[in-house]
């Protein structure tokens, strides 16, 4: 149980000229799931990994309940650590796996240490596979024993850096549920390493999005998706993406690229050169002419069983609008497009900051 | 290390070259392969057949022949006449203890050099193998200056810390590359787990990395047990007298070449042959792999 | 940045220790007495004087050197460049070509030089010395006498080729090895797509197999250079140098002079120069095997 705390943390590799990550302050609650989401090179593993200290800062400060920790060894912080590739010590079977953190603290007795790892192996399914070894078990097995050698220590906190992703991705899904679930149930502070959007939104309690090592967003996933902070977190999160346009002002209301006019959102700082976005969701698309609706041609249908993607070309850029899935124009097809109140987000083209 | 891949692609080819060959290759190109064969096994095998023949044969001369009746008698005259067991004794006693501190300072500095994150560490990896080109030959003279001048001479100690350090570049290097095919993050679980990164090297990377151990301390046991020229230089002590300078005093004690006494030296040869030999061709696979790995360069 | 690797520096430490105690070491001692006039007895041993370069003038002034030198080039040619390489390298290819169609006297042949190999060198000159015996050795005892010949007295009349030849029997296995494991790795396409193409077997050796060797062997042919110029125990069992100073090749020169005549300063210029080669071998072979890195 620990509050977690990046004060201003910077971290530069010899042989790369941009920082891995620059300037990073995060303040990660007690008891709460916090997921550091990015692309690959964001920098969202180096964090991890100076808070586990298996890498040093170069400035900045990394603090657990209030106390720094970053002149602290790797095995004095008391963190834990899920790794991507899970990291069975393949000499051991899955029992001694489990319990070597115990065994090294030497805090219990052989007898404490047997029926901890039991009860750890029973919460996670995993009994029959205790003396077996890693080599023989399957990668979701691997993925399960892994983290029983996490929790069995009951630390301050859980780090997972991507343990999901060598999943296939019927297993991914489930698990998702599962480990969610199972954090809710220990109540330990974790945070977790992905760069798949979709683990961010339905495991978070709060996302991070970084980029270029840079902290572009901190909220809830509705917060994140719903007003995104500028123009990269718009477009990487959700599937698919936000659409952006280019767009000007004209009193009261936006110009879209293609001479969509829409109602400007209330409350719009002032800027020249801006950006649209729209999700697909925030599209609605209608077959007949209605006053207020912009003119469009569909170039193709995506039908995904339990909705559409339909794709529409409106002047030069191309929109992804989100439908029924009992609405599937045929291509060629002229469609009719008018954004919902509320939807219509707009972005400084220069900065990418959002204005509203 | 990773036998998988590499395994299936050699028989992948062997299938698709046998299948290459033209059908029904001609007999002609058989009989002279197998020609060639058979004077390659007679040219390295003969010298051999002589040692082992003359080893069991009580009156052996220079030149091949099956002795008569054979007999472990040269076998019992080296223990009994010439304190053979003694050389034995040392033998394996200084190069048992080179294995020992070989294995240790290669473990260190080979997981070292692989984990070391350094911009000249491309340089530590030239210089050693500088090193390890450097002929012994040449530095005999300094090395004999430098052990007189240490006490090292007539010592244990100074045999073993010299036949330690002799296949130390190598075997740092061959180390370094089984290290390195050793995944990080099993030692920093271990240092997330608790341990201390020493321990960590203990528990978790040398247990993963054992094959690689075992190549080491195999080739530093063997590579002492039959070197000869330091041997040489730094012993005149019967007491500290080895396997190799007993049969090198045997050979050389005797006169002229005429009058060796071919049985007590071959038998000599063959129990200091022998294990070497054995020992190499049982890990011929693991020792040729090392060699043909440390021939790639860098 | 220090602190970081500060474990991995000490890891280094013992192996570096031993290391400069006794590669650095000697070498930095043989520089510095070969510019003395340090002898292993006499009132050159207490006091040594510093020379200068004399040892050098001396040495490069000395006929017997320049025969030396030209001993090591012949023994490193004949046994390396032309026998362990050129041997190795034909006995790779057929034990290659063997293994492909399974004919099993391949095996053995390669278990038979292995063997000469990991044998103890000093075992192997001594095998050599009872081959070459000329009243009682198996080459004339046996093999000649059979053919009804004359015997031949090996050392005597041909020092160097005895030499030479005891040292492809001890050395060949190396290159073999290395050779071997090349071919190996030359993926099997190369071969369908050239048969596919219409190249015969030869054809396809010369286009394709030799080639793809040429990288390794260059490092091969470096590689056993070095230790062939090096080489002391097999000549000093087999001829100790003799007859005359027919075999006397740059080792033993530096170990005669040195323990037999008793002038450390002097053999240790030549030990200087034999390091001097070496390193210029060395690097190199350095050099390319980084460019093919």
């Amino acid at each position: 149980m620990a509050r977690v705390e990046y004060d201003d943390v910077s971290k530069r590799f010899p042989t790369q000229d941009r920082p891995a990550v620059d300037h990073l302050g995060l303040d990660v609650a007690n008891g709460e799931f916090l997921v550091l989401l990015g692309p690959s090179g964001c920098g969202k593993t180096t964090a991890l990994r100076m808070l586990a200290g298996l890498e040093y800062p170069d400035s900045g400060d990394i603090l657990i309940d209030g106390r720094s920790v970053v002149r602290l060894e790797p095995k004095d912080r008391d963190v834990a650590l899920v790794f991507q590739s899970y990291a069975l010590y393949p000499h051991m079977s899955v029992r001694d796996n489990i319990q070597y953190p115990l065994r090294v603290r030497k805090q219990l007795t052989a007898m404490e240490r047997l029926s901890k790892v039991d009860r750890v192996a029973d919460l996670l399914g995993i009994r029959q596979l205790l003396p077996r070894r890693p080599a023989q078990l399957s990668g979701g097995e691997q993925q399960r024993v892994a983290l029983a050698r996490a929790i069995v220590r009951e630390p301050r906190v859980f780090l997972m850096d991507e343990p999901l992703s060598n999943l296939d991705a019927k297993l991914r899904t489930h698990t998702r549920t599962e480990l969610k679930a199972l954090q809710k149930q220990l109540g330990v502070t974790t945070i977790f390493v992905t760069h798949d959007q979709a683990e961010a939104m339905t495991m978070g309690d709060r996302i991070a999005v970084l980029d270029a090592g840079k902290l572009q967003q901190l909220g809830t996933p509705d917060n994140v998706y719903q007003r995104p902070a500028n123009l990269f977190v718009a477009q990487f999160i959700g599937s698919p993406p936000m659409n952006i346009v280019d767009a000007r002002r004209d009193g009261g209301a936006l110009v879209l690229t293609g001479g969509w006019r829409v109602e400007a959102p209330r409350g719009l700082a002032g800027s020249d050169g801006i950006k649209v976005g729209l999700r697909p969701e925030s599209i609605d698309l209608e077959r007949a002419p209605a006053s207020g609706a912009q003119p469009a041609e569909v170039l193709v249908s995506e039908p995904l069983g339990s909705e559409v993607i339909v794709n529409v070309k409106l002047g030069d850029a191309l929109l992804k609008i989100r439908t029924g899935p009992d609405v599937r124009p045929d291509p060629g097809t002229p469609v009719y497009l008018r954004a919902r109140p509320g939807g219509v987000r707009v972005f400084d083209a220069s900065s990418g900051a959002a204005l509203n | 290390m990773v036998e998988g891949p590499g395994v299936t692609t050699r028989a992948a080819s062997r299938v698709a070259r046998t299948a290459a060959a033209p059908r029904g290759a001609s007999w002609i190109e058989a009989l002279a392969v197998h020609a060639v064969f058979v004077l390659v096994v007679v040219f390295f095998l003969v010298p051999f057949l002589w040692l082992f023949t003359a080893a069991f044969d009580a009156d052996a001369v220079a030149y091949i022949r099956f002795p008569a009746a054979p007999t472990l008698n040269n076998f019992v005259r080296i223990f009994t006449e010439h304190d053979f067991g003694r050389a034995l004794l040392n033998s394996v006693f200084v190069a048992g203890s080179t294995m020992v501190l070989d294995v240790i300072a290669v473990a260190l500095a080979g997981y070292s050099l692989s984990r070391l994150e350094w911009r000249f560490k491309s340089w530590i990896t030239y210089a050693v193998l500088l090193l390890q080109t450097m002929p012994l030959s040449a530095t005999m003279v300094p090395i004999y200056g430098l052990a007189r001048a240490l006490g090292l001479r007539n010592s244990y100690a100074g045999l073993i810390l010299i036949h330690a350090a002799i296949e130390l570049p190598f075997l740092v290097w061959l180390m370094k590359n089984f290290f390195d095919n050793v995944p990080r993050y099993l030692e920093e679980a271990a240092w997330l787990d608790g341990r201390s990164k020493l321990r960590a090297l203990a528990e978790i990377v040398l247990p993963v990395a054992r094959n690689g151990i075992g190549v080491v301390a195999g080739l530093a046991f063997l590579a002492a047990w039959a070197e000869v020229l330091m041997m040489i230089i730094l012993i005149d002590s019967q007491d500290l007298k080895t396997v190799p300078l007993a049969f090198y005093e045997t050979l050389r004690t005797q006169g002229g070449y005429t009058e060796v006494q071919y049985g007590l030296v071959a038998a000599m040869g063959v129990l200091y042959a022998v294990p070497v030999m054995a020992l190499f061709l049982m890990t011929r696979r693991m020792m040729v792999r090392g060699l043909v790995a440390s021939s790639r360069g860098l | 940045m220090l602190a970081r690797n500060s474990t991995y520096i000490a890891g280094v430490a013992p192996a570096a220790v031993l290391l400069a105690l006794f590669f650095v070491g000697p070498a930095l001692w043989a520089l510095y007495s070969s510019l003395t006039n340090l002898a292993l007895v006499g009132i050159d041993a207490a006091n040594p004087r510093f020379v200068g370069l004399d040892n050098y003038t001396r040495l490069f002034a000395d006929p017997d050197f320049w025969t030396v030198i030209r001993n090591s080039v012949t023994f490193v040619v004949g046994s390396a460049v032309i026998g362990q390489f050129g041997l190795g390298l034909a006995l790779a290819l057929l034990i290659d070509h063997a293994e492909h169609r399974r004919w099993w006297l391949g095996t053995l042949a390669y278990g038979a030089v292995l063997l000469a190999w990991v044998n103890p060198t000093l075992i192997a000159g001594f095998l050599w010395v009872a081959m070459y015996d000329f009243f009682f050795g198996s080459l004339n005892h046996v093999f000649l006498s059979s053919l009804g010949a004359s015997s031949v007295d090996w050392i005597g009349s041909f020092p160097m080729p005895a030499v030479i030849v005891a040292n492809i029997w001890r050395g060949t296995a190396f290159t073999m090895i290395i050779f071997l494991g090349a071919l190996k790795t030359i993926p099997p396409d190369i071969y369908e797509a050239a048969r596919i193409d219409g190249a015969n077997a030869w054809r396809r050796f010369w286009d394709h197999t030799l080639p793809s060797l040429r990288p390794i062997a260059a490092l091969a042919l470096l590689s056993i250079t070095m230790s062939t110029f090096g080489t002391f125990i097999v000549i000093q069992t087999l001829t100790n140098g003799g007859p005359g100073n027919a075999t006397e090749v740059i080792a033993l020169f530096a170990f005669h002079t040195a323990f037999k005549s008793f002038s450390i300063g002097y053999g240790s210029a030549i030990a200087v120069v034999m390091l001097g080669l070496n390193f210029a071998f060395a690097i190199a072979y350095l050099r390319w095997s980084r460019a093919r890195a």
